[in-house]
């Protein structure tokens, strides 16, 4: 047993001690790096290691919590003061659980990873070397935003009164990311872009390929301009259509529904979307940066569709939605580390298509393809679903990738892009989140650009 | 927090190696919050951040390390670790410190840690009663309480040992109308670098919920906005989030030392209309973005950054100092220990024009009323930014016609700010978030009304 599982059970007892019961305790560490260089010589640098604990558990027949970065006794004692003081005043009828745990867990697959054997020089010359044949490619992308290499392993533990003790790493495998970015001028017009990787095999990314791909993502961003407004037939592709989906992932939440902030409230069986489409959300796939063999309660998780060929089959849970709704928990159990436990998908994706992007292009004829959107914590609204987001990407002419667009919105509704969806491509990708899309043919989108 | 005996050790193994200089940032900082959610208290807790970061410096080079271990040997492990990153360099002799504390105890008059949660809980309850009042068809309240005190001590090579004490208060509403078929948001935030008095001084519960409420229940009812390019006009207050996003950003010098700012090496020259002046003022008393002192140790400032259409200042930290060879200008913030700092913003505003308010609206003939922002984005090095509209009217004639929903602004900065040709009379400050490459902090923004010849409007 390690101090910190020493630590864990001295929390545990002076809760009991305390009238705190059952309770429970969530402990998370990290150990990160990072690295950047700029213009040829490394820019920064930074190492860390931290660690929080967070306590919550029964006072009085309410539930409480409070954390703390601090380890000592001191730290034992304010924990147990905070949540007395928050069981008092917390007056949810409601009220969460601590859950004794399960008989069984499913086991997870831990990626191998090469973490431990890369030197911090080797980061450093990777970041100089990644950034130098990036800016070699063309003089109009010669100018480097910074060229960056993270690693990190973390681990979380799960104890209780009741004798529940689980850890887990976070993410399994722990993760790298290696990537760079340019500013690109040509004339009057500057454009940013660039490419990153994310892996658990540092020795598997390659330097000088990355560099190069930043460089085209760059020039293919040159002398941009917008389209008339009107309205276009649209491709997002899959890096525009994972940050759609991540803002709206709230609305599978069975917490969201049961709030009335969610319009899927009671739908399950409905047909919520167009047949191509079916949502999975995955805690046990091998390499999700999500994946875990426990959720947030300490439920068993489990693989399941959400939408199944455009039918809601089931939205997200965790025990206290599931009760409410006289359902099985999902496993998706998310938070309640100090707060009320909430819900949150782990690995979620839409299932891949047989098309390449380039097919889907051909099908479209002439229309969008959009790259990136952005402000998305502004211009889309989780409740009613509706978005008007600035957006990028090229003109489609002819079913092929024309100039790049730039300074336009697009608008629309996510409840309704679901049914409005066309075909779904094969080029599903996660890179690093745990979120994850392939590219879709969405149909048609009203777009504000030039007069 | 720190024995100066340990902090003279700690900068003495930091700059073994050759750096030229190294700092200590050590924090304490307890928050306490409390939410109601559907009429009840639902969460209350209590956090507490503890760390300390080293920095080491040799030239523009920069080593951060991190921890939870503030003890003597959990510095030195970081400040061993900082200058073995270093390895070669012109080296620094520490300067003795001159201990001060920045910590401004008068300003606060009911410190949060010293008020029951039981009266925070009052001031939520008050909140979501007034916002139910408003409509049957508001049918969801969320109330956010949250306080803070951060104990903060800076210690560097240069002799600096400050500590400060920040506190600050801030209420959250969010109201929710539907009609069954949709949902719309509207939504109030207001906070002060001050205690529990700031609900005797500045900040009514009450109002607070009905703004929120109200603006729900009208964007609830209101149309699409139409799309296209338009006369823009931007209400006072949290309007001030279009120059934060779509200059303020641009004149730090995380983006400016590098030359990836649209404007570099523009000082002295015309970069907005002649009616916009604009600062950024650390100096405010009580107000949310303010700093006693600025988290590399620096005693705040009052920034002028656009005098009458000309930049006249960038906001500079002390490693963005080095990059560009300019003195620091009180401007390195950070969230907390697990972040280096960096240049950025605190009370940031366009300062009072001398135009009426009434004449900006009746005379902008057909075009968008943006009475409340929501957040948006930039992109520095090409200006590009977006933001929401959450409480927008149509105007046509230079009449209100309509509540329109939907909309959001996009362009890029430079250009905008030549297109501003009306500046009103009275200022308004509204705090806010503002996130970016040290961390989530604390900042002001603000402005008069203001009128923006033509500006893209996203809608329907």
């Amino acid at each position: 047993m390690n101090q910190l599982d020493l630590f864990i059970d001295r929390v545990l007892s002076a809760a009991k001690a305390a009238g705190i019961d059952p309770a429970e305790v969530r402990c998370s560490e990290s150990s990160d790096f990072s690295a950047e260089a700029m213009e040829g010589s490394i820019d920064s640098y930074e190492v860390s290691n931290t660690r929080s604990l967070s306590l919550r558990g029964v006072y009085n027949g309410r539930m409480g919590g409070a954390s703390t970065e601090v380890f000592d006794e001191d730290a034992i004692a304010m924990l147990v003061r905070g949540v007395q003081e928050s069981a008092s005043l917390v007056e949810s009828k409601e009220q969460d659980e601590i859950f004794p745990g399960e008989k069984e867990y499913p086991s997870l697959e831990i990626p191998q990873n090469d973490l431990d054997t890369v030197s911090a020089e080797e980061k450093l010359a990777f970041c100089l070397e990644m950034e130098k044949a990036a800016t070699a490619i063309d003089p109009r992308v010669s100018k480097s935003m910074g060229a960056y290499v993270s690693t990190s392993v973390g681990a979380s533990r799960l104890a209780n009164s009741y004798g529940l003790r689980l850890s887990r790493q976070v993410p399994p495998g722990g993760m790298a990311m290696a990537g760079v970015y340019l500013m690109g001028r040509d004339g009057e017009s500057t454009a940013t872009d660039g490419e990153m990787k994310t892996g658990r095999q540092f020795h598997a990314f390659d330097p000088v390929e990355i560099g190069r791909s930043a460089a085209e993502n760059t020039l293919a961003r040159l002398n941009a301009s917008p389209v008339s407004t009107g309205v276009y037939r649209t491709v997002l592709r899959w890096d525009a259509m994972r940050s759609l989906l991540a803002t709206f992932a709230g609305i599978f939440s069975a917490e969201s529904a049961q709030q009335k902030l969610s319009l899927l409230a009671g739908r399950e069986g409905e047909v919520i979307a167009a047949p191509c489409v079916t949502l999975i959300d995955d805690p046990l796939l091998p390499g999700g940066v999500a994946s875990t063999p426990y959720d947030a309660e300490g439920s068993a998780a489990r693989t399941k569709a959400v939408i199944e060929d455009g039918t809601l089959r089931t939205l997200l849970h965790n025990r206290k939605t599931a009760r409410k709704q006289g359902v099985e928990t999902t496993g998706n159990a998310s938070g309640g580390a100090t707060g009320p436990v909430h819900v949150s998908p782990t690995n979620l994706f839409l299932k891949p298509g047989v098309k390449s992007l380039p097919e889907l292009l051909e099908q479209l004829d002439d229309g969008l393809l959009i790259t990136e959107l952005s402000g998305l914590h502004a211009g889309a609204n989780p409740i009613s679903g509706d978005f008007s987001l600035i957006a990028k990407g090229f003109l489609v002419v002819n079913g092929r990738q024309d100039r790049p667009v730039e300074q336009i919105t697009v608008a629309g509704n996510f409840y309704q892009l679901l049914k409005d969806i066309r075909d779904v491509g094969a080029d599903l990708e996660f890179r690093g989140r745990a979120i994850g899309c392939p590219s879709v043919d969405v149909g048609t989108l009203p777009v504000s650009g030039a007069k | 927090m720190l024995n100066r005996n340990i902090a003279s050790e700690v900068l003495a193994e930091a700059t073994r190696t050759g750096g030229d200089f190294a700092e200590i940032f050590l924090e304490d900082k307890r928050s306490h919050a409390l939410r109601l959610r559907s009429g009840e208290i639902e969460t209350v807790t209590s956090d507490r951040v503890h760390g300390a970061g080293v920095r080491v410096l040799n030239g523009t080079k920069a080593i951060y390390v991190y921890t939870n271990d503030t003890s003597r040997e959990g510095l030195m492990r970081c400040a061993a670790e900082a200058a073995a990153a270093i390895r070669a360099g012109a080296g620094c002799k520490p300067i003795g410190f001159s201990h001060w504390s920045a910590a401004r105890p008068d300003e606060i008059r009911l410190h949060p840690e010293q008020v029951k949660a039981a009266a925070k809980a009052e001031k939520l309850r008050a909140v979501d009663a007034a916002a139910r009042a408003v409509s049957p068809e508001i049918v969801q309240v969320v109330a956010n309480y949250v306080d803070s005190a951060q104990d903060v001590l800076i210690a560097n090579t240069e002799g600096v040992f400050v500590t400060d004490t920040r506190v600050r208060s801030r209420l959250g509403v969010s109201a929710v109308a539907s009609d069954s078929r949709e949902n719309q948001t509207g939504s109030a935030s207001p906070g002060a670098s001050m205690g529990f008095e700031l609900f005797d001084e500045r900040v009514d519960p009450e109002a607070s919920g009905r703004t929120a409420a109200e603006m729900a229940h009208t964007m609830l009812h209101a149309d699409s906005c139409p799309a296209g390019i338009y006369p823009v006009v931007i209400d006072s207050g949290f309007g001030g989030v279009i120059f934060h996003e779509a200059c303020g950003h641009s004149l730090e010098a995380t983006s400016v030392a590098y030359g990836l700012s649209e404007f570099s090496g523009k000082l002295g020259q015309p970069i907005a209309s002649p009616c916009v002046s604009a600062v950024d003022d650390g100096t405010i008393r009580n107000e949310w973005g303010s700093v006693h002192i600025d988290d590399e140790g620096m005693p705040t400032t009052r920034l002028t950054l656009i005098d009458h259409g000309v930049l006249v200042n960038y906001m500079i930290d002390k490693l963005g100092g080095r990059r560009m060879n300019m003195a620091p200008t009180g401007s390195g913030r950070r969230e907390s220990y697990r972040w280096a700092p960096t240049s950025r913003m605190r009370n940031t505003y366009i300062c009072a024009g001398e135009d009426d308010e009434a004449e900006i609206i009746a005379t902008m003939g057909t075009g968008l009323y943006a009475k409340s922002m929501g957040g948006g984005s930039v992109n520095p090095a090409t200006g590009e930014f977006n933001f929401a509209v959450n409480e927008g009217y149509w105007v046509e004639g230079g009449k209100i016609v309509r509540p329109v929903r939907g909309a959001s602004l996009i362009g890029k900065g430079g250009e905008v700010l030549q297109r501003i040709d009306r500046v009103g009379r009275q200022v308004v400050l509204a705090a806010g978030m503002c996130g970016s490459s040290s961390g989530s902090i604390p900042v002001t923004v603000g402005q008069p009304m203001i009128r923006v010849s033509s500006l893209t409007v996203g809608g329907k």
